[in-house]
């Protein structure tokens, strides 16, 4: 399946995807640049965020659950399963990194393997 | 004396050695939204040069998005009766692409250049390791701590190369029960190594989630080895005295049981030695208070994440991260370490925003002394992710170097005005210096058998 990605902080450059390909694997092809570290989805060095459409990332162990409720997305692991518009590169990390001391997580808000369901 | 390998016959020998010219420091662009490579920097450190105190080379890697962050040398003044062997290349693991990059610095010191590359990828399907950390060498061969397995879980284990750079395996027999790695440290004579614990990769590597200590996603423990059989022993719990013990440094003295622990999170200094029964005991020895800070809930806590002992074992520094304190101990009685010397430079308490005409962003991190004892070089920069959460102005200041004068016989530190390196102005944007090492070994290279 062929998906449209738009890329909103790059004047809504948009590129049809193949929806079985990572999103860092697809858009470095037609070379965008985009960091990566790790590539397995541990490091969060290629982070973005995803504003509209649905991705799926569930190899990725690096966001906890209050990132992904913020709409990150991990390229190297990502796929698209719809179209989607994200937002790439450092600009897009304003909510991804907060002072663990001053802005603390919520239970539900940790990574998936530890996280405490959310009371209703 | 007609020999010799590298480095030198004995700590004592080290401590004469011609002071150093030449530094390297590694300095990163991953995840600092700059698309270049990290790169090996050549910092000239001759004050009688015209260009003291600047970087005169860098050395790009040859891929972006490596982090890299400690280094190592092939050989050691563990070598010094093989005279077969040199110190030639150092060693820079990226923690997160797993590349080992080999660096040739002894054809052109001032400009080393790049002589290999261990790929990444060849060590995860030959070793399932990836996170590689802490380098050091045993006589010929080298091993080198490496945080998680081919899939980013801890704990990991070491990584055998032989002296040509070859992948030989793992080096250990068995990891135990250790739940997690960090450094290492060993000591020879005692047939003793000591090891440590920070987190699996996959925790630390996207920044540092607080409420995860509390899942016991990070160390709390410090493993005894039985070194020649490549086994865990003994550990001992440090439990809250000991929250993330990062780095461990025996005594240079080969004779000695002495070591150190840094225990990052709960900023003690943990010392432990072996008593008359023969039995490893440990004690802390050295506890920094949490700081109020006026706009935060809670008291901030020092971050203490290296420790370095001097070239002759009198003093031991350690710095506050967050806090923003470098402070120098005698520790000449190891369970009575006396402060004798403390500066401040950066961190989150406002106390030295500004050094030498310099903004600091970030605080004392990651420094190295000179074997004389009387020079020790200081940077900013943590780890990418985790700069990004305390310091995000570091984004636009990049890091700095700045150099302690250090008075090794009686005590006490003073920054010198006359030195500063501002990664922040380098030529393709604001970079972080992490760790820094000489030509001719350093306080943090050698062991001695
Ligand atoms: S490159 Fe490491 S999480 Fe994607």
């Amino acid at each position: 399946m062929a998906y449209t990605v738009t890329i909103s902080n790059r004047d809504n450059v948009r590129y049809q995807v193949d929806g079985k390909r990572s999103l860092l694997d697809s858009l470095r092809d037609r070379a965008v640049d985009l960091p990566y570290g790790c590539k397995y989805g541990g490091c969060i060095t290629c982070a973005a965020k995803l504003t509209v459409g649905e991705v799926d990332q569930r190899r990725q162990v690096a966001l906890n659950n209050r990132q992904i409720n913020d709409g990150y997305v991990i390229l190297c692991v990502a796929r698209p399963t719809s179209d989607i518009t994200i937002e790439i590169g450092v600009e897009s990390h304003d909510k991804l990194y907060r002072n663990p001391f001053l802005d603390p997580l919520k239970p539900y808000e940790l990574k998936a393997d530890i996280a405490a369901p959310k009371e209703a | 004396m007609e020999c010799c390998g590298p480095g030198y016959s004995s700590p004592a020998d080290a401590v004469k050695a011609p002071q150093e010219k030449l530094l390297y420091t590694i300095a990163i662009y991953t995840g600092t939204g700059i698309q270049k490579p990290d790169y090996l920097a050549t910092v000239d450190v001759d004050p009688d040069s015209s260009t003291y105190s600047q970087v005169i080379h860098r050395l790009e890697m040859p891929g972006i998005g490596d982090e890299l962050h400690h280094m190592g040398w092939n050989a050691c003044s563990s070598c010094f009766e093989d005279t077969s062997m040199a110190r030639k290349y150092l060693l820079l693991p990226g923690v997160r692409s797993n590349n080992i990059h080999i660096i040739d610095t002894a054809t052109d010191p001032r400009a080393p250049r790049l002589h290999k590359v261990v790929d990444g990828n060849e060590i995860k399907s030959k070793t399932n390791l990836s996170g590689p950390h802490t380098v050091h060498c045993l006589g010929s061969e080298i091993i080198i701590s490496m945080l998680g397995n081919a899939k980013g879980e801890a704990p990991g284990g070491y990584l055998y190369l032989n002296k040509d750079f070859e992948i030989l395996g793992r080096w250990e027999n068995s990891m135990g029960d250790i739940k997690f790695g960090y450094d290492f440290w060993y000591q020879p004579r005692h047939n003793v190594m000591v090891s440590s614990e920070w987190a699996a990769p996959n925790t630390f590597m996207p920044g540092f989630d607080l409420e995860e200590v509390g899942h016991l996603k990070y160390g709390r423990e410090i493993h005894f080895w039985d070194f020649e059989k490549k086994v865990p022993i003994e550990t001992m719990y440090l439990g809250e005295d000991g929250l993330l013990p990062l780095e461990v440094k025996f005594h240079h003295d080969p004779d000695s049981t002495h070591g150190f622990c840094g225990a990052a999170l709960s900023s003690n200094v943990i010392h432990w030695w072996k008593d008359n029964s023969e039995k490893w005991q440990w004690e802390k020895i050295i506890d920094v208070e949490n700081e109020p800070h006026p706009e935060w809930p809670i008291p901030v806590p020092g971050v203490m994440s290296a420790i370095l002992v001097s070239m002759d074992d009198k003093y031991l520094y350690l710095n506050n991260w967050l806090h923003g304190d470098m402070r120098q101990y005698d520790i000449s009685d190891p369970h009575n370490p006396v402060l004798t010397g403390q500066v401040w430079m950066g961190g989150l308490l406002g106390k030295a925003p500004e050094v030498n005409g310099v903004k600091v962003a970030g605080g004392p991190q990651m420094f190295q002394l000179s074997l004389d004892g009387k020079r020790l070089y200081v940077t900013t920069s943590l780890f990418s992710t985790w700069d990004n959460q305390f310091y995000p102005e570091i984004r636009e200041q990049g890091g700095i170097m700045i150099m302690i004068d250090c008075d090794p016989v009686s005590g006490g530190m003073t920054i010198n005005p006359d030195f500063i390196v501002d990664f922040g102005q380098e030529p393709n944007g604001p970079s972080r210096c992490h760790e820094a090492r000489y030509p001719g070994g350093d306080c943090t290279s050698d062991i001695w058998l």
